[in-house]
Parts: structure tokens; C-alpha cells; sequence
């Protein structure tokens, strides 16, 4: 059996962050590796659960941030700006080149679409030792975080560095090749691809559906973003209209700004609580200068000689919620308004490119591949289907997270497994933080200061420049880290960490309580009988109980005393110092 | 030749800077060497692995862990400090000067301040001269009083009461009643000195029964002090009455007590 799937197999006890995390990141690992100020191998345990750390720390929506016991105390640890700081430093530094990873299996693994699901994918296929090549309809591999998100937000040559780290691990990556066109299901099954995992995202924008929607001047937020990202020439107007309230709305309206528009709006139907964007995005338009329009929706597109002049808008109030949980909005008659516009860019949602998809793989009404949730496995046994395409579109760590499922999927499908035995992830979230008390009681204990993010000028330098901020202000941010989940396992290897445990010899201990006094995560209880009792999963192995115990009954497992008391001795006995 | 003391540094995990090698013994950027024992927490540092250190011939111990009130294990490096502010009195009450021992603060980045402190830490050391207990060294007597000490250390009473300082202070004791910083100080000095005159005692009769007053004599204390501890001792069962001698019982120890 292979480490992906028993690491999935395990009953595993994980603090809040890492279970909120769909790719299963060891939060506290990495962030207990900063707090050491090693960077390098904070980012190399990142790695070991993902290949994106300077991606995702740039743009992801963090869940482990919202999850974070700290919040209870004052403000959440900033995970995503550590993890982005620890990444670029390693950049800079010079990034850690792996060694090719020998390929233990002749099976070869196509990926359809380098974005982040496909490439995670082939990512863990090519740690396992499984020949992968991964086939780009783009000249360059990266999907949306090459081409859909934009410079300000994501770097094209962090994007680039990341994939090279998976290139060097030896995976192919074949650019240019479009699946359905260049490649088919039947021509990499003839070419000895014995699973294929289609990831190829949604590539075209929802229309508008209103009239005057083809005048010219009328543009979509997906292909806007991909053709300036291409280095095209794409001209907005003096004033630009974005519609819609996602991410890529507010990207749109960003890089509009970035491209010389002098006025930028974003007209959407809902008010601003029900915005899909993240919150520091808006706050960033906003600052940027661009005007936000709430409960506006646009009738129609009113032209002049065939050109786009204005926006006829309606004004709309909030109903009942509806199958997504926000109040739907209805238009209210008789509100007609306009804005004078020059551009209009639609951002109201993203649709896949289902013609190149064999029929048989769809669902009823055509629009995504039907899968499994738990396996990725589609209705044909070899072809596996994850990210975008199948869940609409998301994030960069819910596709890696499905690249990730499906890499399992596909070891197992070729080793001539169950797809599913084991599968039902068993995490149980673990934190000793249930004492509020113990933590609130000293306030001035957490007092390291924050990061503060800055703000970037309208440019397209990247937005928060984290990297001019020094180590020591990311050792101090990574110091207000609780450490509340169980031992980290960040791997370190030094031979003593937090997976040291208490042991405790019931036939001396007299019952004082001394130890669960002492004992900072409340791993130490007495039972029934007056005797210490050591919670294992709480304790972290600082070892002050063993030290503390006034009838020395707590031992350590494996910094004893008599263990110190050696070392102590061959350094005493190894000449003067 | 210039005398080169021997430093035993225990470092916590967490402040230990990440520039120094954990050999041993290490050098940082040209400061002087140490030895490096890492541990998780300073609040590991048990009061009888300081005192075997000394035992064994350490000339100086430094023990480092995170500033306060930062501490990865929330008040580990308290737990610390308190245990060091006692066993500074013990081992004065043991001859030695307690400069010898030395508790301070590092992050992990602060490397030019780690090897301060080491060096500041070597300079003190080497004012103060070889430890008596060093290689070589015949005094007996000194010998007796840490191994008295560090026996003090391993009991009861000094460790229920470090470990529950903060507690009676913050909280009261199990009457409730309300214990002062100052009042605490002076029970726990109090406890020092006779758990440690009791180890002592004890060390000297498991050698050969004594008299009170041969006890008292040797010890600098007075004979009512002496008899007092006896009094306790007998009661907690480490010493017993091996023959009468004219009118002085003289005391023998008991194996079985302790």
C-alpha cells in the first residue's frame, strides 16, 4: 500500500486548520518550523501536501485562517502571509531542485489540463513513481493561475517556479496540445495511457443574456483576463462597467484600472454581504477607487454606431434565500436607470467547454462531468475527472485538494485496488485550546506583533510585498500560533520534539496535582482512583510535569532524565569548552 | 595556562537560534564554545539534573529559554524561573556561589544575543574560578553538601512547593487564605534550609551514627536546630537510634524511609 492512501486509511487527530484545509496542509507543522526560522523546510513540509506554497499564499481563500483557535483569544494567526513569506524566501534564497523521482511504475498517467488540479494530480502520480505527462491546450502550463488570475495578485514567474519544482520531480508537460483536437480519449489509450484524469476547468464566460450584449466593447471576465495575461493588446475604455461579484469581477475591474481606465464600476445584483469575492479584495477595489454598485442589475446594453454607450440597469431588493443559501434578488419595476459606459465586462460566471468531452462522461444536462464525489472516477473505468469542470468554478485549493483525491484514485484503479475501502477520511479535529480561561487569564503572553499586509499602489507590482518585511516579524506572527492540535508531525526529525510523551507510574504517583498544574495543555487529569492520567493526544511533550512531580513518578518517553543526565556527561568528559 | 570552564547550556527547542549547530561542543560566529543540551521546554530542566550537572564537575550551567511572556508551552519558562530561584539557594546553602547558575532569554533569531549571553555568562564563570567539584578536586565535604542538595531536590517538599508557587500565590491556599509573594519567599527559604541541613544530616550518620551535638558541631548549627530536624527525621523515618553513648543517642540511617 502506498503512503497516500494509509495516510488517508489512519483515524487522524489534526488541529481546526488543517482540517478545514481541502488539501490536508499540516498547518501547524510548517508554521511550528517558522517559529525555529527555518524557512527552507517549512516550505519543504508544504510540499509534502502540495506543490503550490507561493501560490496559495498569495491567493488562496485561506479556511485554515477562518478555522484558527486563535481567533477566540484576539485575531487568527496570518497562516496565508507566512506561508507566502516562507515560500518567497526559499525563492529568493534559490529553490530546493529535487532529484527526478525514478519512475517504480510503467504505467503511464495522461493529465488533461495543467491547471492546479491536474497538476497536483501529477504532482503525487509522480511521487508515487508513476510516469506522467500532462497535455496544456495554452502555450504555457498553469490554467487559471497563469491566465486567469491576474499579475497583481500572482506573479507569472511564481506560477512558473512552482511548476518547474513538479517539472523537476519528472513530469512531462506537453504545451499547446488541445484535448479533442491534438489528443483523444482513444489516441492516449492507444499511446499506452492507462488512466487519464481530465482537469481542464471552465474556460468560457456565462453570458449576459440581455440585448446588446455582441455590441462591440461588450467583453467576459475569463477571456479579458487570459488575453491581457497573454500579453495582447486589449483596449478599455475611459469607463468600465464590471458586472457580477466574484473573484474574477474583481480582478476584471483591477486590472481595467491597471490597463488606464480612468472610471471603474462593479454593478451587482446582491448586496455586499452575499459578495462571492474575498473580503481584502473588495477593500482593495474599493481603495483602488473603484465604485461599488449593490442591488443593480443590468437590462440592457444601449449602443451607439455599434458600440457599447451605456448601461441600462435595474434596481433590485433581496427575497428569500434561494438553493445557494442568499437572498435572491428581484428586480423592482420602474427603476430603470443608466451609467455611461465605454466597456462593459461580464464576470456573472464561468462555464467548461463540454463539446471536446465524450457525451458518455456528462451529466443529464450536459454541463460538467458527472463523478463520484469520494473517488473522481467517472462513468468509464480509466478516465477520472476533478477541479473546476466538475464542481464549477472554485479555488486553487479545492482543485488541489481533487488532484490529490484523484492521484489516490488512479494508484489505487491501476494497482487493482478498491477505490473506496477506507476512503471516508476519519479526522477528528483535536485541540487542547477548550480552556479558554488558561489563555485569556495572561493576555500579555500573546503580544508579538501583527503583520501589517500594506497596500499596493495602482500598478502591476505585486500587491503585498510581504518579502520587504523582515524574518523576525514572520517568526513573531508564526510565535502567536497556539500549537493547539496534537504533535504537529512537521517531520523534523531531530530526534525530540513534540511527539514526546508523559509517562506517568501509577505506584508512585500520590495524587498532589502538581502536574496538571503545570501541565500548559491540560493533558494531565486524575481519575476516579487519584491518579495522573496522561491524554496523549493533548500532550506535547515539554516534559515541565516529569520536571515538576514532587514524587518524580513522570517520566518522559524519550527525553529522560537519565537520557539529559548522558548527554551531560559526554559533554563534560569531552574536554574543556 | 588560562582556565577554560566547563558550560553546560540547556536550551529550550523553541529559542534555540537557528544558526547553531547542535554539536557539542559548538561554536557560534567565533564566540566561545558551550555545551548544548537541547530540551523542549526550560520548564524540563528537573532541579536534580541541574544539581547532578554541578555535581559531575560543571563549572557553570546556563539555561535559556523564550522571553516572557512568550512561551511556546504558555509558562513553561516560568516554571523555569522558579525552579532556578530556588536551587540558586540551595546551592549557596551548599557552598557554592549560585552565580554559577544562570537563567536568560533568546528568540530564535537572536544569535548576537545568545552568544552575549554565553559569553557574559563564560567571563562570570571564569571570575569565579574552577568548580570545587571540578575533575580533581578532593573536598569532600563540598562533595557531601551538593549530593545533600540535589537529595533535597529529589524530595517532596521543595518540588510540591515550586511547582505549586504560583498557585497559593495567585489563588490561595486549600484554605483559602491568601499567601503574599513575601510570605511565600520566606516558607520556601525556610524549607530550603532545613530540607537541605536534613539531607545533610542524613548523608553524614548513613556514613557513621553521630551525636547531636558531633552534628552540631560539624555543621555550624546549633544543637536545638539539629534535634529539631532529628525529631522530624525519625518521624519520616530516614534515621533511627543506633546506641547510647554516656547520655547521647548517637543516629544511624535507615534505608527503608527514604
Amino acid at each position: 500500500m502506498t503512503a497516500v492512501s494509509c495516510a488517508l486509511k489512519r483515524k487522524r487527530k489534526v488541529p481546526p486548520c488543517r482540517v478545514a484545509c481541502p488539501a490536508d496542509v499540516n498547518v501547524q507543522g510548517y508554521i511550528a518550523l517558522l517559529q525555529q526560522g527555518k524557512f527552507k523546510e517549512s516550505v519543504e513540509l508544504i510540499r509534502k501536501s502540495m506543490p503550490f506554497p507561493a501560490i496559495c499564499g498569495r491567493v488562496c481563500f485561506s479556511p485554515c485562517q477562518d478555522a484558527c483557535s486563535r481567533k477566540n483569544v484576539d485575531q487568527p494567526v496570518g497562516i496565508r502571509y507566512l506561508k507566502r513569506l516562507a515560500a518567497d524566501v526559499e525563492r529568493e534564497q534559490g529553490r530546493i531542485k529535487p532529484e527526478p523521482i525514478p519512475k517504480t511504475h510503467s504505467e503511464k498517467v495522461g493529465i488533461i489540463g495543467a491547471g492546479p488540479a491536474g497538476l497536483s494530480a501529477a504532482y503525487e502520480l509522480a511521487k508515487l513513481g508513476y510516469p506522467v505527462t500532462v497535455f496544456e491546450r495554452m502555450p504555457e502550463p498553469g490554467g487559471m493561475m497563469r491566465y486567469g488570475i491576474p499579475g497583481h495578485r500572482l506573479k507569472k514567474y511564481v506560477v512558473a517556479n512552482e511548476i518547474a519544482y513538479i517539472q523537476d520531480l519528472g513530469v512531462e508537460m506537453k504545451t499547446g496540445v488541445e484535448f479533442g483536437k491534438d489528443v483523444q480519449l482513444d489516441t492516449l489509450r492507444q499511446d499506452d495511457y492507462k488512466a487519464i484524469f481530465i482537469a481542464i476547468g471552465t474556460q468560457l464566460s456565462r453570458k449576459l443574456g440581455i440585448p446588446g450584449e455582441d455590441l462591440e466593447g461588450v467583453l467576459y471576465a475569463v477571456e479579458f483576463l487570459r488575453h491581457v495575461s497573454l500579453g495582447e493588446h486589449v483596449g478599455v475604455g475611459e469607463k468600465v462597467a464590471v458586472i457580477g461579484g466574484g473573484n474574477s469581477a474583481i480582478d476584471a475591474a483591477r486590472t481595467s484600472l491597471r490597463l488606464g481606465a480612468k472610471d471603474v464600476m462593479i454593478l451587482y445584483r446582491r448586496s455586499r454581504n452575499e459578495m462571492p469575492a474575498l473580503p481584502h479584495e473588495i477593500e482593495a477595489a474599493e481603495e483602488e477607487g473603484i465604485d461599488l454598485h449593490f442591488l443593480v442589475s443590468p437590462k440592457q446594453i444601449i449602443g451607439e454606431n455599434g458600440k457599447a454607450k451605456a448601461v441600462e440597469c435595474l434596481e433590485m431588493e433581496l427575497g428569500e434565500p434561494d438553493t445557494s443559501g442568499r437572498r435572491r434578488p428581484m428586480p423592482i419595476q420602474g427603476t430603470e436607470h443608466t451609467y455611461e459606459v465605454n466597456t462593459v465586462i461580464g464576470a456573472i460566471g464561468q462555464l467548461p467547454e463540454t463539446q471536446c468531452i465524450p457525451p458518455a462522461l456528462l451529466d443529464e444536462r450536459a454541463h460538467k462531468i458527472s463523478i463520484d464525489p469520494l473517488t473522481l472516477e467517472t462513468r468509464i473505468p480509466d478516465i477520472f475527472a476533478g477541479g473546476d469542470i466538475v464542481t464549477g468554478p472554485a479555488s486553487v485549493i479545492e482543485a488541489v485538494g481533487a488532484g490529490k483525491r484523484a492521484a489516490v484514485s488512479i494508484d489505487r484503479y491501476l494497482n487493482g485496488q478498491d477505490l473506496k475501502v477506507g476512503r471516508e477520511e476519519e479526522i477528528e479535529e483535536t485541540t487542547w485550546v477548550e480552556d479558554w480561561e488558561k489563555i485569556t487569564r495572561k493576555p500579555e503572553r500573546y503580544t508579538a506583533p501583527y503583520i501589517d499586509m500594506g497596500r499596493q499602489k495602482v500598478s502591476f507590482v505585486e500587491a503585498a510585498e510581504l518579502l520587504s518585511k523582515t524574518k523576525e516579524t514572520a517568526m513573531f506572527e508564526a510565535r502567536r500560533c497556539l500549537e493547539c492540535g496534537p504533535c504537529s508531525e512537521c517531520l523534523e526529525g531531530l530526534g525530540l520534539c513534540e511527539a514526546d510523551k508523559a509517562v506517568v507510574d501509577e505506584t508512585l504517583c500520590t495524587g498532589c496535582d502538581v502536574c496538571a498544574v503545570v501541565c500548559p495543555t491540560g493533558a494531565i487529569r486524575k481519575n476516579a482512583r487519584g491518579v495522573a492520567q496522561v491524554d496523549e493526544d493533548l500532550c506535547k511533550g515539554c516534559g515541565t510535569c516529569s520536571a515538576s512531580c514532587p514524587e518524580r513518578a513522570i517520566t518522559m518517553r524519550l527525553a529522560t532524565n537519565a537520557q539529559i543526565v548522558d548527554q551531560v556527561l559526554s559533554a563534560l568528559s569531552g574536554g574543556s569548552a | 595556562m588560562m582556565f577554560m570552564p566547563k558550560i553546560i547550556g540547556f536550551v529550550c527547542n523553541w529559542s534555540l537560534p537557528a544558526e547553531v549547530e547542535l554539536t557539542s561542543p559548538t561554536r557560534i560566529h567565533g564566540y566561545p564554545k558551550i555545551h548544548i543540551v537541547r530540551v523542549m521546554c526550560v520548564g524540563r530542566i528537573d532541579p536534580a539534573i541541574v544539581l547532578e550537572t554541578l555535581a559531575k564537575g560543571a563549572d557553570g550551567v546556563l539555561v535559556i529559554g523564550c522571553h516572557p511572556p512568550d512561551c511556546h508551552y504558555i509558562e513553561g519558562n516560568l516554571q523555569a524561573e522558579w525552579k532556578i530561584k530556588m536551587l540558586k539557594k540551595l546551592i549557596s546553602q551548599a557552598g557554592l556561589e549560585p552565580e554559577r547558575l544562570r537563567l536568560d532569554w533568546t528568540y530564535t533569531f537572536e544569535i548576537e544575543r545568545f552568544a552575549k549571553i554565553v559569553n557574559d555568562f563564560r567571563n562570570k564563570v571564569r571570575a569565579l574560578g574552577p568548580s570545587p567539584l571540578g575533575v580533581g578536586s578532593l573536598d569532600a565535604n563540598m562533595f557531601l553538601n551538593i549530593n545533600a542538595a540535589k537529595s533535597a531536590a529529589e524530595d517532596f517538599r521543595l518540588r510540591v512547593m515550586v511547582g505549586r508557587e504560583e498557585l497559593l500565590i495567585e489563588d490561595g491556599n486549600v484554605y483559602g487564605e491568601e499567601v503574599s509573594q513575601e510570605e511565600f519567599d520566606e516558607i520556601m527559604d525556610e524549607a530550603i534550609n532545613s530540607e537541605y541541613i536534613r539531607n545533610r544530616i542524613y548523608l553524614m550518620v548513613k556514613k557513621e551514627p553521630l551525636s547531636v551535638k558531633d552534628l552540631s558541631k560539624h555543621l555550624g548549627v546549633d544543637s536545638r536546630t539539629v534535634l529539631g530536624h532529628i525529631v522530624v527525621m525519625r518521624q519520616r523515618g530516614w534515621v533511627t537510634v543506633d546506641r547510647v553513648e554516656g547520655t547521647s543517642p548517637l543516629y544511624t540511617a535507615l534505608e527503608v524511609g527514604r
